[in-house]
């Protein structure tokens, strides 16, 4: 047998990149175990048409040969130029799971095509020729991860062999610390002092805004769709510090996380300073996303290769 | 067909079989039943619906799941309840029990998908199973049903979403599989039993090897096939039809009985070759030539018998012939089987090896009147043996005695003498016996032949024998062979001409066991022509499928061989003035051939070029610089190399460089075809001007 590491390499070598449609020489034919059976079954039934001189045993058991031989051009047919794309997950915390969508465009019908990861599985159909699998997988420590060697599956129609082929992709997987939520501080909660403010006149709406703050009654009125504004109390404007944390950097680093997390919640600017980087004062969904990652790629002094 | 969701296989666990999944497995086990259940008990049946509401309570959560105990109960109840039904386990259909039992029990530990699977081929199994008890086109078709169940069966468990889709797949596989299913049954060489196994028994209907004033009538009630026949050449007219089966010779004054050769080699202490011997073709020396040729299919039969137009003659088959000019397969047959056989038409013309007072020999106080009888008409016959049979003959057609299948009982010690002077009814056994009796009486060797008479002829040239067609008569020895001598001709010759059905007094006792049989609406012209279509069509798949065997296949082979040619030679007919064209298309089919394997050729070279053209063109650069002393170091490129040495070779050096770029260019950078081939004609050119420059230098320095 192979060792772990050579079969990986090796079925790295055969693997296909998402989007390129399966070609014929990287889509293998494995028999399973049912398939075993089945010849066995076969031989048993031509040895009883030979002992008893049985013409039906005989026909039968050719039939069920041929069927096997049709079977095999089937399988191998079911997964032939399936084109596998991925999406990515939007974000993943170390310790929840990475929903992993594998999109398969088939272009005609295709049936119970499984995905496989080494810690999760998912099948689908294709009737339309179209479809998605999810595979939840499990999302391992903080930092950037190669996507895993994933295997498409098929033993469509009976079982008796399956076709496999691999699929490597050459993007990686974010995996953002994961909030500590012992340590949220003294700050408000989430949208408070937000809503207890005067009303400050309207603006031009833009997409975007909340349904809430939307001025219905203008917009029947005049047709201008319009927003209300309201005076918002001076926001915090904090610096978030890893050095101001304690704790391992691990720690440190969940405990920023779930910071971060607060802060957008409650429309906060906050910044980020790490050793070694520095992310400016912000607010929204793109400084969060700036932070998260910030803090997901960070490598703490002292672990050169980084977290894996 | 609607498009509702159907309930998976396999619930959302991915391993627990769902309930739908189990009730079609459960359909599966009931169609496979079915097929057996005409020939097997029938409280199977009753197992399948009990292990099925187990299951179905257990899925309800009103039962746990069947424990080891359960399950080891369930195998031992099976096992006592077959032993119970048949005495024993060892018989071939207590196996056929004891598999569909396991195949129904199994359904009790059935709860993931390798399970089903595992179900779904014992299935499998015990469909062939099946076709050990019959191999008729309703068994086929049924048998066709039960395995596309079972097919969809699978493609559900492979993950199917539908019952169309699984329909659908199933239809695929079973349809595209059709063609090969045949082709191999046509050419799949058919070689004989690797071993034995045990066979089913068979109820022993038909002929029996003794009779007994009685017996007959019994079998004149059945209209069960006892065998078909074709004719290859003449056949038989309607008179000419007794098959022979068995000789009756050993007569204790109330009933005939067959002695088979071993027990007479045993009880006179003959050889056992001089009563029987094995071969091909009869050993015995008989003048007749063979007259007809038939294929018999034959219905499947505990006992080995062999029925022939006369005496038997040659065979396809090894055959046991015995001397009394019958002849025996050399095991039951088990299933429909065809056989060649030609025969005479004749009675033996051979002296049996036992003599002729084995063939007369009656018990010395039974039957005083019927001897007395004799006596007298071989008186009166003045000892001439054909007036005394004539006489016997003329006498049994005169008025007191008539033909009846429901005859008086015959009760008393001397049944001849009740039956020749009290009752004078009775059917060809009576008439049979009384004539062989009164024939030894006065010396003459004489015995019964059993077998058939008649048969009924289908439009499309076959025939078929029943059981009620059984008949008996007598062989006399006369003039150095014996003679046929049938009683029953005389008293009643319709039945004789027209079969056991013409005779009208058979009246309540013919077919009186099968109310149903369709051979009862004869009169009505439409039932009867769909009885004969049904019966040539079975004929057919018996004969052409059931009976497709070696010769079958070789005889096909060979006309598919000669098919072809024979379509060769039409194609060749269908073209003018043939030799020349003829000579002219096969020359061109040749070149085209030749061209086309040329050009296939030549593009795998051009192939094989395209990677390697400039990798050999530097490696020759190499070898020829190493021959001039300035080899490539270890381990150093071939571009690294010409880079070296183009610093150190004055004129050679732009040349040099130049190569290794251009070599580099075509390793590694993605190019266009165009450019491909452009840089390849600027490398060998910068490869020949560097040889050019360094052998100009050579010559120089």
């Amino acid at each position: 047998m192979l060792s772990r590491a050579s079969r990986q390499r090796w079925w790295r070598r055969a693997a296909i990149a998402p989007g390129t449609p399966l070609p014929q020489r990287r889509l293998f034919l494995l028999p399973t175990r049912f398939g075993l059976g089945w010849a066995v079954l076969v031989l048993l039934l031509l040895l009883f048409g030979i002992n008893y001189q049985n013409s039906l045993a005989y026909g039968l058991s050719f039939w069920l040969f041929a069927v096997a031989a049709v079977a095999l051009l089937r399988t191998w047919r079911n997964l032939l130029g399936v084109r596998a794309s991925l999406r990515l997950p939007a974000e993943t915390f170390a310790g929840g799971e990475a929903r992993l969508g594998v999109m398969l465009d088939g272009g005609r019908a295709r049936h119970a095509i499984e995905v496989h990861a080494p810690e999760a599985s998912a099948s689908v159909s294709l009737p339309e020729g179209h479809g998605e699998a999810d595979l939840a997988l499990p999302a391992g420590a903080r930092g950037e991860h190669p996507l895993p060697l994933l295997r498409l599956e098929s033993a469509w129609p009976l079982g008796l062999v399956r076709a496999v082929a691999w699929l490597a992709s050459d993007e990686t997987l974010l995996v953002y610390p994961r909030p500590l939520a012992d340590e949220i501080p003294e700050h408000r909660q989430a949208g408070a002092g937000l809503e207890a403010t005067d009303f400050a006149g309207l603006r031009r709406a833009e997409p975007g805004d909340s349904p809430a703050r939307l001025a219905w009654k203008q917009w029947s009125r005049t047709g201008v769709l319009a927003a209300k504004a309201f005076s918002v109390p001076p926001r915090q404007q904090l610096w978030l510090d890893y050095d101001a944390c304690r704790g391992a950097p691990e720690t440190r680093l969940s405990i920023l996380c779930a910071r971060v997390l607060a802060h957008h919640q409650a429309g906060d600017r906050y910044g980020l300073r790490l050793p070694g980087v520095t992310l400016a004062q912000g607010e929204g969904a793109a400084q969060r996303r700036q932070a998260l990652t910030a803090l997901a790629r960070f490598r703490p002094a002292g672990t050169p290769g980084g977290v894996r | 067909m609607s498009r509702h969701v159907a309930p998976p296989a396999v619930l959302a666990d991915g391993r627990a079989l769902s309930a739908a999944m189990l009730r079609r497995l459960f359909v599966g086990q009931c169609l496979v039943l079915a097929l057996h259940l005409a020939f097997m008990p029938a409280w199977l049946a009753g197992l399948a619906a009990l292990v099925a509401g187990y299951r179905y309570l257990q899925l309800r959560r009103r039962l746990p799941r069947a424990g080891v105990v359960l399950r080891l109960a369930g195998v031992a109840a099976l096992t006592g309840g077959l032993w119970l039904h048949y005495g024993t386990l060892g018989r071939m259909e207590s196996m056929i029990g004891l598999l569909l039992g396991v195949y129904l029990l199994k359904l009790l530990e059935t709860h993931n998908r390798r399970d089903a699977r595992v179900v779904v081929l014992i299935g499998m199994v015990a469909t062939t199973v099946a076709f050990l008890h019959d191999q008729g086109i309703p068994m086929a078709a049924g048998a066709l049903l039960a395995v596309a169940w079972l097919m969809h069966s699978l493609v559900w468990l492979a993950g199917a979403t539908s019952a169309r889709q699984a329909w659908r797949e199933s239809a695929w596989l079973l349809g595209l599989a059709a063609p090969l299913m045949v082709l191999l049954f046509l050419v799949f060489p058919r070689i004989g039993p690797l071993w034995n196994l045990p066979q089913a028994e068979r109820a022993a209907t038909g002929l029996s090897d003794e009779i007994a004033p009685g017996d007959i009538a019994e079998l004149s009630r059945s209209d069960r096939r006892a065998f078909r026949v074709r004719f290859e050449g003449a056949e038989p007219a309607s008179d000419e039809r007794y098959w022979r089966v068995y000789t009756l010779s050993e007569f204790d004054g109330e009933r005939w009985r067959r002695v088979s050769p071993e027990r007479l080699a045993a009880g006179l202490g003959r050889e056992l070759r001089d009563l029987v011997a094995e071969g091909p073709r009869s050993p015995w020396p008989d003048d007749a030539e063979p007259r007809f040729t038939a294929e018999l299919l034959l219905e499947p039969d505990s006992r080995p018998w062999r029925p022939a137009l006369g005496t038997p003659l040659e065979s396809d088959e090894r055959l046991r012939w015995l001397a009394d000019g019958t002849v025996e397969g050399l095991v039951p047959l088990a299933s429909r089987s065809l056989l060649r056989l030609s025969s005479s038409g004749l009675a033996p013309s051979w002296p049996e090896p036992l003599g002729e007072r084995w063939h007369t020999r009656l018990p010395d106080d039974t039957n005083p009147r019927s001897r007395a009888l004799a006596e007298r008409l071989w008186r009166e016959a003045e000892g001439e043996p054909r007036a005394f049979l004539a006489a016997l003959m003329a006498r049994f057609g005169e008025a007191p005695f008539r033909y009846t299948l429901s005859p008086p009982r015959l009760t008393s010690r001397d049944r001849v003498d009740e039956f020749l002077f009290e009752s004078r009814a009775g059917y060809c056994t009576h008439y049979a016996s009384a004539m062989a009796v009164l024939a030894r009486s006065v010396g003459l060797p004489a015995r019964i032949v059993a077998g058939f008479l008649g048969g009924e002829r289908h439009p499309d040239g076959h025939f078929t024998v029943r059981d009620y067609d059984a008949h008996a008569w007598v062989e006399v020895w006369l003039d150095g062979a014996w003679q046929r001598l049938d009683p029953t001709a005389a008293i009643a010759p319709e039945r004789i001409e027209q079969g056991a059905e013409a005779v009208e007094d058979g009246g309540d006792a013919f077919l009186a066991d099968s109310p149903f049989s369709p051979l009862r609406m004869r009169e009505l012209g439409w039932v009867n022509r769909l009885r004969l279509d049904w019966e040539r069509l079975e004929y057919r798949w018996q004969r052409g499928v059931i009976g497709y065997r070696d010769e079958s296949r070789s005889a096909f082979l060979v006309r598919v061989v000669e098919e072809l040619h024979a379509l060769w030679g039409a194609l060749l007919g269908l073209l003018p003035g043939r030799g020349l064209l003829a000579w002219l298309v096969g020359l061109a089919l040749a070149l085209g051939a030749l061209g086309g394997v040329a050009a296939g050729l030549g593009l795998a070279w051009r192939r094989h070029r395209e990677g390697r053209d400039e990798a050999l063109r530097i490696r020759r650069l190499q070898a020829w610089l190493a021959q001039r002393g300035m080899p490539p170091h270890d381990g150093e490129s071939p571009a690294a190399h010409l880079r070296r040495l183009a610093d150190s070779t004055g004129a050679a050096g732009p040349a040099l460089r130049d190569c290794a770029h251009q070599l580099e260019r075509l390793r590694y950078a993605r190019l266009g075809p165009a450019e491909r081939r452009t840089r390849r004609r600027v490398l060998s050119r910068r490869v020949a001007e560097v040889r050019r420059r360094l052998a100009r230098q050579g010559v120089t320095g």
